[in-house]
Formats: C-alpha cells, structure tokens, sequence
C-alpha cells in the first residue's frame, strides 16, 4: 500500500535540520504501523510526506502503486484517498460539525448534499456524537474535536489513515475515547499509520512498531519483538525513559 | 471594565460626566462669543434651501397667436395657441393660470406660473460623495482581494507586481496620483478614444479609478494579514482532504480572514469617503466642492462648512454601523 524507499528530506530554516536521511519502509494494506521515537527523531516528517504536505528532497514514495513525488501526479486526488488527523485537530471554527464532515466530500467528491450529509450522520455515529452535529467546534471538549477529525478524514472513504500525535494535544481523561475509535478502526481493517507517545496502544493494536531516531528507522518489528526484547540500544534507552 | 481598574463611587462617575457636558458647552458658547466678537451673524436658516427649494417656474408661449381653449384636465389645464399655420400645447397646473380662451398671446408671455421642489446643490454633493466612494469601495475591494492573494503567491510575477503596486500607491499622495488619473492618463485615453471617433470619458471615472486603485493597496495589506493570520493548519487541513489551493481558499480561509479583516476594512473605507473630499480639483462637484460653491455665492462659510463636517459624519457613521452589524451577524455562534 505504502513504500518509502531512500526518502531525505532537509529543513534549511531557520537552521539546517536533516529531518529525514535515507529513510525506507513499507505499509501493508490493512495494517497497523505506530511510529514512536523521541521528539525531533523526524516521526512528524515521514508521516507528513506521505500526502506530500512537506515534499521529501529525494528519494521515491509510492501510494497504492502512484509515485506521489512525481511531478505529472494529481496530489489532491492522492491526498483525497489518504486521510490525516492532526495532533492540534484543525477542525474549520467557520463551520459546525456535520458541515466539517460534508465539505470536503462536496467539493472534492461532488456528492450531492444528501449524500454528504448522509454519510456524515453514519460517521458521526460511529465516533460516538451525532447529538453535535449542529454546534460548532469550539463548544466541543478536545476528546470529541479529534473524534469529528477522525470522522471528517473518513468521509473521503480514504485507503490510507495517517495519524500524527492524535492524543498529544488532550487531556488525560479524553485520550481513552479517541483512541477507542482508533481502535475500532483498526479491527475494521483500516491500514494505518500513528505516529503517538501511546505505548499501551502501540503494544495493543500495532501490527508492526517503527523506532526512529535523528531522521533514521533504527529499529522495527512486531510489538512483542519491540516492547520485551529491543535489540538496539538506542531503542533500549528509550523505552526505559518512557515506561 | 475599565471601572474595574479605576474604582469610581457613583457620586464621582457623575460628576465627572457632568464635567464632559460642562466642558462641551464652554467650547461651543466659546466659538459661539468669539464668532460674535468678530461680527458674524449667524443665519442657521439660510442652509436647508440648499438641500431642497421650492423654484417658481413659468411657462411661456413660444409663439404668437390666439389661445383657442384653456381645457381643465385633473389637477392640470391643457392651453393651445393657434397662431399663423401653427398651434402649440402647454400643460400648466390648473393653480396659477394667467390667460383666457381668446386672448392673444405673444412668444415670451407668461401662461401660467407654479412652483416646484428642486434638489439643492448640497444634497446634489452628497448624493455624489455618496455614489463615488460606493463605487470605490466596490472595485477597491475586487483590486484588494486579487492583490492581496497575488501577494502571498508563490509566482513571483504575481508577488512582485502586487508589491510594486503597494508599495507605489502607498507611498505618493493620494492628491498627486489624483492629478497623474485625470491630468496625466485621462488626457491619454482621452486623446485616443478622440482619435478612435469614440466618446471622451468624464473626470468622475478618473475620479473612480484614482480612489479604487488607491483604496486597494490598502485592502490588499488587510486582506494579505488577514490571510497570514488563519492558523497554517486550516490549510494543511484542507489541502489534506484533497482540497485544491484555490478550493481551500475559498472554503476554508478566506471566510474566516474575512471575519478578522472586517473592522480594518471598515477604518479603510471611511477613510475613502474622506479621501473623496479631494476630487473636487478635478472638477468633480463631489461634497467638499459643492461646499465651497455653496460658500462662494451665499458668504455663510461658518454654518455652511458645519453642515459639510456634519454630513460626512452621517455618511462614515452609517457605514461603521453598516460593518458592526456584519459583524455580528457573520460572529460564530
């Protein structure tokens, strides 16, 4: 579904930051890949590289067999099938809930508005509030913020789900609920990647563990292999630090 | 919450408004005594007649000849006048009538007389001020929004031309880039349309252009801050969802910087119906002009330059009340 092969990307302001250095790695279709590391490690980068919100300087990314990083490919109908949910939810304040889901299904999708709100309504459903569906985002807790992010990612029928610290930006009470649709999700056979600090769910619901490093993959493997038995000792340092 | 920070008994608070009325009335009696000091009489009623008049007109037979009949029709009377091969018809309302069938009338006679109301020359300004910096505002915004877009593209040729535009009208006098619309292209465009047989623009479109053009740079510096200032991730938001550049723009940001733009827009145009007090030096007979027309036959200059003050107020007041109301109404919940 998703290969990164030797992708670098460098960031030139405000000082030089090789984020990425020959990174290669590849995603399943229907499966769960958690990305961890710590912070500045370049986890944020590959995952926004894979709809091309930050453009990788080399190497080749491939989404369901299109080369996104060739200059012929139609990146909005690239980024129409990979869906993202942010660490800070991006939700448009302008708009209430039902109209974030069925926005982008209008325009990018030309559904008709029937349609749209339709499917809305099954998502809003899905993630537990569709009672908010006519107040606007700022009169929701973060917890439900990021559950109509999920939502609105979802109405694009998206093959691929990216998800960049989707807990981080919640408080403590609020992370169970967004990650129990992320869950469900992944038990629906959603093909996922989760960057997160979320060592419990990682453990749980991730098919394969990524550890990454000063714009390196270090080490990846199952979560039994990751979690009991890590073979680097950069990884080693790390989860002790962390658990 | 000003008085949160400043405690103030109630006695105080109203004494103190107390004082700002005292203090009002003392400059306006000051003026007042110092006006009379020097002798001018103040004549307050002379003003409304150049607003509204009542004009006596008179209606006078073009020809010589006999009135054949006076026929009453309505509030109206139909006069015909049979002269030498040739008869005529004037309509006169039935009040003042000064012929009789069978009278012989001459050309220049008076037939009948009656009054009517008339728009004064200050309201004619007004009206004028009013359409001019309407106009302006609209086409500044259209300038504004295209250049401030043009602003934070990426295609040099877009960002440069819209720097170069405000960076020159922001820096010349608006009074000057008047003179070089009117003096300088008008006479250019004019001279070819001359020599195209086509019709010679008026200085009121001059007048436009100058104002709209010069309205714009400033629009476009909102409009490009207002952009700036939507959180980046609105966009990568809706880039994400597969929405094209143009497509995020005009769902996504520009709806909510517009909301932001909103009262600095407002602090533009009132600016713009001040700024159009100087088209009058190109024989636009705009407020400010119409004024001093106004000052020049009656030699009232005080009451006069008043009402001028006071009618931009009414005209930038209304507007500002205009944009609170937008306000309001495009606030989310």
């Amino acid at each position: 579904m998703i290969t990164v092969d030797k992708v670098s990307k460098t960031f030139h302001a405000p000082h030089e930051v090789k984020a990425l250095q020959n990174v290669s790695c590849q995603v399943a279709k229907g499966e769960v890949v958690v990305i961890i590391g710590p912070s500045g490690s370049g986890k944020s980068t590959l995952l926004r590289c894979l709809n091309r919100l930050e453009h990788a300087d080399t190497g080749h990314i491939y989404i369901d067999g299109v080369d996104i990083l060739d200059r012929k490919t139609n990146i909005n109908k690239v980024r129409a099938e990979v869906g993202m949910v942010f660490q800070s939810f991006n939700l448009f304040p302008h708009k209430t809930v039902l109209e974030n889901v069925t926005l982008a299904q209008m325009v990018v999708r030309k559904r008709s508005p029937k349609d749209a709100r339709d499917k809305a309504m099954a998502l809003l459903e899905k993630v537990g509030i569709p009672d908010k569906a006519a107040v606007y985002p700022d009169r929701l807790s973060g917890g439900q913020q990021q559950r109509v992010a999920i939502a609105r990612a979802l109405a694009m029928d998206p093959k691929v789900m990216l998800f960049d610290e989707p807990t981080s930006a919640l408080d403590p009470e609020m992370i169970g609920e967004v990650l129990d649709v992320m869950k469900a999700l992944a038990r629906e056979g959603m093909t996922m990647v989760v960057v997160t600090h979320e060592m419990g769910f990682a453990r749980e619901v991730a098919d394969r563990v990524i550890f990454m490093d000063q714009g390196c993959i270090v080490e990846e493997g199952t979560p039994e292999h990751f979690f009991t038995n890590p073979t680097h000792n950069r990884t080693k340092l790390f989860l002790s630090q962390i658990l | 919450m000003a008085r949160a920070s400043q405690q103030m008994t109630r006695g105080a608070y109203a004494f103190w408004v107390m004082v700002f009325f005292v203090f009002v009335f003392g400059v306006v009696a000051a003026l007042y005594y110092a006006t009379r000091k020097v002798d001018y009489v103040w004549r307050w009623y002379r003003v409304p007649q150049y607003f509204l008049y009542k004009e006596k007109a008179e209606v006078r037979s073009e020809i010589q000849g006999r009135v054949q009949d006076v026929v009453r029709n309505g509030d109206n009377v139909l006069i015909r006048v049979q002269g030498d091969g040739q008869t005529a018809q004037y309509t006169v309302p039935a009040k003042d009538i000064r012929v009789d069938a069978g009278e012989t009338v001459y050309p220049g006679d008076v037939l009948g007389v009656f009054v009517r109301w008339k728009v004064g020359i200050l309201m004619q300004g007004l009206w004028l001020t009013l359409k001019v910096s309407l106009i302006s505002i609209l086409l500044g915004i259209v300038i504004g929004l295209i250049a401030g877009l043009a602003r934070i593209s990426s295609n040099p040729a877009f960002k440069w031309s819209a720097v170069t535009y405000v960076e020159i009208v922001r820096g010349s006098p608006l009074l000057v880039q008047i003179f070089i619309w009117y003096f300088v292209l008008g006479t250019v465009i004019n001279t070819l349309l001359a020599k195209n047989g086509m019709a010679q623009l008026p200085p009121i479109w001059y007048g436009v252009a100058s104002l709209a053009f010069f309205c714009g740079a400033y629009v476009a510096e909102i409009v490009r801050a207002g952009i700036q200032s939507i959180h980046r991730g609105q966009m990568e938001a809706a880039r994400s969802l597969g929405m094209s550049y143009p497509q995020a723009m005009r769902h996504v940001i520009l709806p909510q910087a517009l909301r932001r733009i909103l009262p600095p827009l407002a602090g533009q145009f009132i600016s713009l119906i001040k700024d159009s007090s100087l088209l009058g030096i190109i024989a636009i007979r705009e407020l400010t002009k119409a004024t001093r027309e106004v000052v020049t036959t009656s030699l009232q200059p005080f009451e006069l330059w008043f009402m001028c003050a006071l009618l931009y107020l009414v005209l930038t007041f209304g507007l500002s009340m205009f944009v609170q109301y937008l306000e309001r109404r495009t606030a989310v919940s």
